[in-house]
């Protein structure tokens, strides 16, 4: 008898699995279906133009559309807002598309949007910083090929061809196959990473703006010493320069400062995948100094336990904690009465606040600092999942319109900006429905990452007046050092590297690793740790990558150092 | 519920004769397919959640691809074998599989006798609310998340802004690194690991003393025993089996780990030490995309923790106790 229960139980197993295994089949034949439809988009554009009119479908089309959500205190949904809805029914005026957005986390961006790719779930129109990613899923056949697509619907896409231009729209174009899995946004502020220093802390020590690296020390030390001056009963959480787990950023004037002045553009880029410089020849040296001031009691002790997102480090900036730190060119100054600097001003001080500085000369005495170049920040793609290919560029079309940009950016007069005199816009704090969830609504602006305000020349008047409650003159210096004595760097296409193909991940891990042991260890043990760490970055891929990328330069320069 | 229970007991208790007796599998069903149609839900359960899946372990032979079913994938190189030949040549991989036997067996060594000895002690309270009070109070770090024990890990341990670091300074010490420095991070883990489950996992033995005949007690009390003697020759033997039991079973995970509590306990500075199997898994095969090669890993360490569940329920069989089956 138990032997024939048991049986009985095995043979439902063995259905079970046998059916769930039937059921696998034509639902993964449907997806392979799907996504061999939407390769073939070219031939069916053909089909739907007849179903367009003017650039407005005849029949109403739905695409999802991916947005961060950066959780930010009093934000709004960043789903469902006034300016959501500006856009749906902008979209479903101009191209009868009902417009639906998702979001993914800010900071966790790439986790998510892998996951949702992984699950064929991701939106329509996705956007990512890291390429990687993308070829990755390319690779699979999980993303579509948009050569076509921009080139062939070129005279229905002005306003996004107009402001991409070639150089955005084909920079990821691949120079053999002529595949284009993503389009780059457009940087409109090219100012990167600036240090910030107490300007009343200074002041209170008698101490000079320091223009070296030495005299950059001394003040971090000066600040340490004087703590029961500066800081009073606080003494104790005396924080003299701060970092996060993300040293490659967050020293990254420093590590830039040690790069070598005549460093040729092969070598730069042979060993430049890691945007971070770990693999770059200098990093080291820079490294071995913050080491030294991190053993001088000079750095924050707890950096490397909070993750990305975590805004501990953010309160101890705002509580007013923290003497020097080094981070986005306009990071005090963002979210309006948020802002570090607003709340500087408010807990301690009128004169409390962080100014730029200028003091990490390389050897040949210039800051150098490298720029974002207009491409290489966001890149937008569409996954094989998205149905909708022409309407999606449609989207792409109508957020690269000048009037739309504008209004995402200023929103209404008088509740998110108001004209200044000289004609300049002021952006003032909005709360409540009108509050902007992402400075100047870079998010939803997706083709575009800076102030626009649809006409570049008011752009550039405007700029020191982006942030509420922020003095401009603060601004504008912070603008003036990100861009003295600055870089940026052409694009090198020599097509895919495939080494560096979904190893994106383990490498940016590995490098934070490397860079926070090595921060944190003995002076003593520091070339042990660095080369340990260094070598398990190469080991796991990052030499290959070094490898691939110099026998690709080889390919396409010769032995030239520089492109021509 | 409870008519459920009270059935399975009577037919338990009733098997034996009717097999004995040999009765037609007719017979047998008609009068019990009650119990086998309640039956049915918790095996659709194991048959969806658990088997089902099992399909797809056949990622870790095959080249995988989102887009694609996998049925039609690409059989790996070597015979199919080329993730798990890929998995052992990675030094990260032999790392956190190193890891997770250390930090399991450290688990295991320190954290296993925690509830039995925590339930031994309350076992010996007289006064009943004072008791009922201290085991509830211990029962509730259970139901915290890790991520929540982390950030209050965080607020006490902190080198700089942590509670006790802050007094530890104070008194004129260097702050202590209990999460940032590799071997005072493992010492935290197990603490908080012991901490979190040692009130929770001692429920089974108290139930397990409780079944203890009174008799013995007062036998061994007129034998002149005392409290410790009574403990170490009554109460201990009295719970062996059900110790051997959950030995057996915490045996037979000790190359996999819970996620979260790695996974929240990690930093950058300690993953020499703090990176698992599972935590590995998720980097590497989730965020960096190679799911045939996770899907070797995971397939892997499902196997040896068969193969633990095995040998310990062999052990302990040979050694005279009753085993998990």
């Amino acid at each position: 008898m138990k032997k024939f229960v048991m049986f009985l139980l095995a043979l439902a197993m063995v259905l079970a699995l046998v059916a769930c295994g039937d059921d696998e089949k034509p639902a993964n034949d449907n997806q392979s279906n799907n996504s061999s439809s939407s390769n073939s988009s070219s031939n069916t554009t053909k089909e739907e133009t007849k179903e367009v009119v003017n650039g407005k479908f005849t029949t109403k089309r739905t695409i999802t559309v991916e947005i961060y959500d950066r959780g930010n205190d009093g934000g709004s949904d960043p789903e469902n807002n006034m300016y959501t809805d500006y856009i749906k029914k902008g979209m479903l005026e101009k191209h009868n598309v009902e417009v639906v957005f998702k979001k993914v986390p800010r900071w966790t961006e790439v986790d998510d949007i892998n996951n949702l790719l992984a699950a064929n779930q991701a939106p329509d129109i996705c956007v990512t910083y890291s390429y990687p990613t993308i070829l990755t899923y390319a690779n699979m056949g999980g993303v579509l090929d948009l050569s076509k697509l921009v080139e062939d619907n070129k005279a229905d896409l002005p306003n996004l061809w107009n402001w991409l231009e070639d150089t955005n729209i084909l920079w990821d174009k691949d120079p053999d196959t002529g595949v284009l899995w993503a389009i780059e946004g457009k940087r409109n502020e090219t100012e990167r990473i600036v240090t910030f220093m107490r300007q009343d802390w200074l002041d209170k020590l008698g101490l000079k703006t320091p223009t070296t690296k030495a005299e950059f020390e001394k003040c971090l030390v000066a600040f340490r010493d004087n703590a029961k001056t500066l800081l009073g009963a606080d003494a104790d959480k005396m924080i003299p320069f701060s970092v996060s787990y993300d040293i490659g950023w967050r020293a990254s004037n420093l590590i830039e400062s040690f790069v070598d002045p005549n460093v040729t553009e092969k070598e730069f880029y042979t060993l430049g995948f890691d945007d971070r410089m770990l693999t770059q020849k200098s990093t080291k040296d820079a490294i071995k100094l913050l080491n030294k001031w991190y053993n001088d009691g000079l750095l924050w002790k707890d950096f490397a336990l909070y993750g990305s997102g975590d805004t501990t480090e953010d309160s101890y900036l705002k509580a007013g904690y923290v003497g020097a730190f080094t981070h986005n060119w306009d990071y005090p100054f963002r979210n309006g009465a948020d802002s570090i600097n607003a709340n500087l001003a408010r807990e301690v001080g009128p004169e409390a606040k962080f100014v730029a500085v200028d003091c990490f000369e390389n050897a040949a005495g210039e800051y150098k600092k490298w720029l974002y170049s207009s491409a290489g920040d966001r890149k937008i793609f569409f996954p094989a999942t998205n149905d909708e290919p022409l309407a999606s560029m449609y989207y792409l079309d109508f957020i690269s319109t000048p009037e739309v940009i504008a209004y995402l950016q200023m929103g209404d007069k008088g509740v998110t900006h108001e004209v200044l005199e000289s004609g300049a816009i002021q952006i003032i704090g909005a709360t409540g429905a009108a509050i902007q969830n992402s400075g100047k609504n870079i998010d939803y602006t997706i083709t575009c990452n800076g102030t626009y305000y649809g006409d570049q020349a008011l752009a550039a008047k405007s700029k020191a007046y982006g942030y509420a409650e922020i003095d401009p003159a603060l601004v504008e210096q912070a603008s003036n050092v990100a861009r003295n004595d600055a870089v940026s760097n052409r694009n090198v296409n020599v097509g895919e590297i495939a080494a560096e193909a979904g190893v994106g991940d383990t490498l940016s891990a590995k490098r934070d690793q490397a860079y926070d042991n090595a921060v944190v260890c003995k002076v003593a043990d520091f070339d042990k740790v660095w080369n340990e760490y260094l070598n398990d970055y190469l080991a796991s891929g990052g030499q290959d990558i070094i490898d691939e990328r110099t026998q690709k330069w080889e390919k396409y320069f010769g032995s030239a150092t520089s492109q021509k | 519920m409870k008519k459920k229970e009270q059935m399975v007991e009577n037919s338990l208790g009733e098997k034996r004769p009717i097999v004995k007796r040999r009765v037609p599998a007719k017979v047998y069903l008609k009068k019990y397919w009650q119990l086998y149609a309640m039956l049915s839900l918790p095996l659709i359960y194991l048959i969806v959640f658990k088997y089902a899946p099992m399909v797809y372990v056949q990622i870790a032979f095959k080249k995988y691809s989102i887009v694609q079913s996998i049925w039609k994938l690409p059989i790996a190189d070597n015979h199919g074998f080329q993730y798990f030949i890929k998995a052992f040549k990675t030094p990260d991989f032999r790392r956190a599989l190193k890891n997770t036997i250390t930090l399991n067996l450290i688990d295991l060594v320190i954290g296993f006798p925690a509830p039995i000895i925590f339930a031994l002690i309350l076992n010996e309270l007289c006064f009943k609310r004072y008791k009922k009070v201290v085991q509830t109070i211990a029962y509730m770090p259970h139901f915290l998340s890790w991520v929540i024990i982390y950030s209050l890990a965080l607020q006490l341990l902190a080198p700089e802004a942590g509670m006790i670091n802050l007094i530890w300074k104070k008194m004129g010490h260097e702050p202590i690194h209990f999460l940032d420095e590799a071997s005072n991070w493992i010492k935290t883990y197990i603490g908080f690991g012991v901490w979190q489950n040692f009130g929770w996992g001692s429920i089974v033995y108290l139930a397990a003393i409780a079944g203890i005949n009174p008799e013995l007690y007062e036998a061994a009390a007129v034998d002149g025993a005392g409290r410790f003697r009574k403990m170490w020759h009554v109460t201990l033997p009295g719970i062996k089996s059900t110790i051997v039991v959950l030995l057996i079973m915490n045996l037979g995970n000790i190359i996999s780990s819970g996620f979260d509590r790695t996974f929240a306990f990690q930093n950058n500075l300690v993953m020499k030490v703090a990176d698992v199997i599972s935590t590995y898994v998720y980097r590497v095969g989730i965020k960096g995309l190679q799911f045939s090669l996770t899907t070797a890993v995971g397939l892997f360490q499902s196997v040896v923790n068969v193969f633990f569940l095995l040998m310990a329920n062999w052990l302990s069989r040979r050694l005279g106790e009753r085993g998990i089956w």
